[in-house]
């Protein structure tokens, strides 16, 4: 299943990293309902959640300076494969994608605890994880709670809202976290979960060739019962919350744009359209 | 009587007014449907603000007061509030949607084994019916938020795990009032440490500004990102001072230096609701968005027809804020003489 390149150096801080990435309804489209007005996610295109990207460029930012293997995990249905292949474009070495109807409706708890198996298993096949990091949080749910649940069932230290991974030597990785107002460094003991916040990385923009490259990379497909994954404990049933009602956000804004390549025009028209709308800027 | 617990985040100034204003959200809902309010204390030499929040409506404080808490540490700070839960058994816990209550709260929630809902925008209390199973559950927590980038709103409950968890968006509810007539329960707990593994996480520097301006007052706040640069802020300043406004900024601009953090506005910065903001050079991040989405009129300037801020703005120019800004400062002295 892991493929270990021979190219990279030996040294004992060759990081085997795993990064979770959510294939998440493209948000550049609007939401679809189903008739019962829950979500229809089937029939929507999944791309890769874009906060993802800055955990891929973190983790491939990594392999780079110290050697090391990037692994992509994914809990999804399994029509998620083009969104893996985006991030196997950019540097993903390989992907596992976790597919099972049983593992419908689990909300974060239940989420946590399934991709928390991918890893062990992966741990057990590796040898080691030493880091494994997330997006500060998925654009359909933006709940931030993945990476923290993770590492709790996983009994690892974890840190949300990364910056920058400052420094990765002797076992310990020192990190830059976002708080109010500010900062904190905070030095943590590997294996650990890091959650990435974003603003210091630039995701690579794959070129053809790497979308190419990308084609041949291997995804494996595992169910629920190949990580060992106690069933009663994911799933609608197996998830402490229940959603019990959804409705569309009610935005009552008034939606004027203005483009005009004329300047003077812009501005009178937006000028007159306040004045129109009784709305005084002073 | 079942309890409400309220995390009580400490910062330098003392509690973080995000848990003040939940403490405030708890005692109306515990006196509207009979529970009792809790604090939850975490931190060293933190015992002397237990009266504040006391008088500020919780009727008990559970404190653990400890040197290996004088720094914010996730592991510490966790095993400390699940020690205090596992005795305690709230029926309910809420934490602030801050940078610190966002990560411990869902690591808390899975020790626990439990549910959790993050940054809700409305709390309640109601009954609940299971579709499956014809359960009637009476007093549930209702945990409300936006999703799906804030266009679908979602309510949420944890019928059968205690204790019901969500974290809460800054902003929301308002500080309840200070009352120092009022009195209540403090419990210290000395908690062991001594399993922890101590090097696993250490916090070294801590870089926190405090805020000096308070936006939230403003009538008219006009808000500068990324693409204002430094000579940008020149112009936005001169539009607020001509509009009698405050001058705000995205967290891109802030970290950039070119205005200090007490302007930033968003969810690590402040949530305001102005009669009129105007956004410049600002894209719309979520992050930046759930701190001025209230605001009654929102204007955006941006050179980017796509940027997500025209989806949420009454009135959107697109084009050069270099040229827009000079513009519209013109005309409005204009107007003016
Ligand atoms: C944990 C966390 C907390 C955060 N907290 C906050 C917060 O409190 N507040 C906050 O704001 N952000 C916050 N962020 C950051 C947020 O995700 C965005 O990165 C940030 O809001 C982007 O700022 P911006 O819109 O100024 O910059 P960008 O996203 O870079 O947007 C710049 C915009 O300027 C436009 N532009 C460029 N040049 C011109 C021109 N000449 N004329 C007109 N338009 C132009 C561009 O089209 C673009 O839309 C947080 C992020 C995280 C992860
Ligand atoms: N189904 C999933 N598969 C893989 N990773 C996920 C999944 N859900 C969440 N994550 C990871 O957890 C982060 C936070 O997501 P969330 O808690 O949903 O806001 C995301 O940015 C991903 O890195």
């Amino acid at each position: 299943m892991v493929t270990v390149n021979s190219k990279q150096n030996p040294s004992s801080e060759r990081l085997n990293i795993v990064v979770l990435v959510k294939p998440v309804p493209d948000p550049k489209e609007p939401p679809k309902f189903k008739p019962d007005g829950t979500l229809d996610r089937l029939s929507m295109k999944l791309v890769m959640n874009p906060y993802d990207k800055y955990a891929v460029e973190a983790a491939l930012q990594l392999r780079e300076a110290l050697g090391g293997i990037v692994i992509g995990v994914s809990m999804a249905p399994p029509h998620a494969i083009d969104a893996l292949r985006e991030a196997l474009a950019m540097g993903v070495d390989e992907f596992i994608l976790l597919s099972d109807p049983r593992l419908a409706g689990s909300d974060t708890l239940a989420t946590s605890y399934a991709l928390s198996m991918v890893v062990k298993k992966l741990w057990s096949k590796l040898g080691k994880v030493d880091l494994v990091l997330c997006g500060v949080e998925s654009s359909d749910s933006n709940t931030a709670h993945i990476g923290p649940e993770v590492a709790e069932w996983l009994g690892l230290p974890s840190v949300s809202y990364v910056d920058k991974i400052l420094e990765v030597s002797g076992g310990y990785v020192k990190v830059k976290k976002l708080i109010e107002g500010g900062y904190m460094v905070i030095r943590v003991k590997m294996p650990a979960v890091l959650t990435i916040a974003g603003t210091s990385y630039t995701p690579r923009i794959p070129t053809l060739r790497d979308v190419i490259t990308a084609r041949r990379k291997q995804i494996t497909t595992l169910n629920a019962d190949d990580v060992s994954i106690d069933t009663s404990k994911v799933g609608l049933l197996g998830s402490p919350t229940r959603v019990i009602k959804m409705w569309a956000a009610e935005i009552k804004r008034r939606g004027k744009i203005f483009t005009d390549t004329d300047i003077d025009r812009l501005i009178d028209n937006f000028l007159a359209e306040l004045r129109k709308d009784g709305v005084k800027l002073k | 009587m079942s309890k409400i617990f309220v995390y009580a985040e400490v910062v330098e100034e003392g509690i973080a007014e995000p848990s003040l204003e939940l403490i405030g959200r708890a005692r109306e809902l515990a006196d509207k449907h009979g529970f009792s309010v809790s604090a939850m204390l975490v931190g060293f030499g933190v015992r002397k603000l237990a009266d504040e929040l006391i008088y500020r409506g919780a009727s008990e404080v559970h404190v653990v007061d400890n040197e290996v808490l004088s720094k914010y540490n996730l592991l510490f700070y966790t095993r400390a509030i699940v020690e205090v839960v596992e005795n305690e058994k709230p029926d309910i816990f809420l934490f602030p949607a801050t940078t610190t209550g966002r990560e411990l709260a869902p690591r808390v929630a899975a020790r626990l084994g439990t549910g959790i809902t993050a940054d809700c925008t409305a709390i309640e209390i109601g009954d609940y019916v299971d579709p499956i199973t014809g359960k009637k559950y009476e007093k549930l927590l209702y945990q409300i938020r936006p999703t799906f980038g804030g266009t679908i709103m979602a309510a949420i409950v944890t019928p059968n795990h205690r204790p019901q968890m969500a974290t809460v968006r800054p902003g929301v509810y308002s500080v309840p009032p200070r009352d120092t007539s009022r009195s209540g329960r403090i419990k210290e707990w000395t908690i062991d440490f001594s399993e922890e593994d101590v090097g696993c996480l250490e916090v070294l520097e801590v870089k926190r500004e405090r805020r000096k301006v308070d936006l939230r007052s403003a009538k008219i706040i006009v808000s500068g990102g990324r693409g204002a640069r430094p000579e940008g802020f020149k112009l936005i300043r001169e539009l607020a001072e001509l509009l009698g406004g405050e001058v705000g900024a995205s967290r891109a601009a802030v970290d950039a230096g070119w205005i200090s953090y007490d302007h930033q506005v968003g969810l690590t910065g402040q949530t305001v609701k102005p009669d009129i903001y105007i956004a410049v050079g600002i894209s719309g991040a979520i992050q930046h968005v759930v701190g001025m989405k209230d605001s009654k009129i929102i204007i955006a300037i941006n050179k980017d027809p796509e940027a997500p801020i025209f989806r949420i703005a009454d009135y959107g120019l697109v084009g050069d804020l270099f040229v827009i800004i000079p513009k519209l400062i013109e005309r409005l002295k204009v107007a003016k003489s």
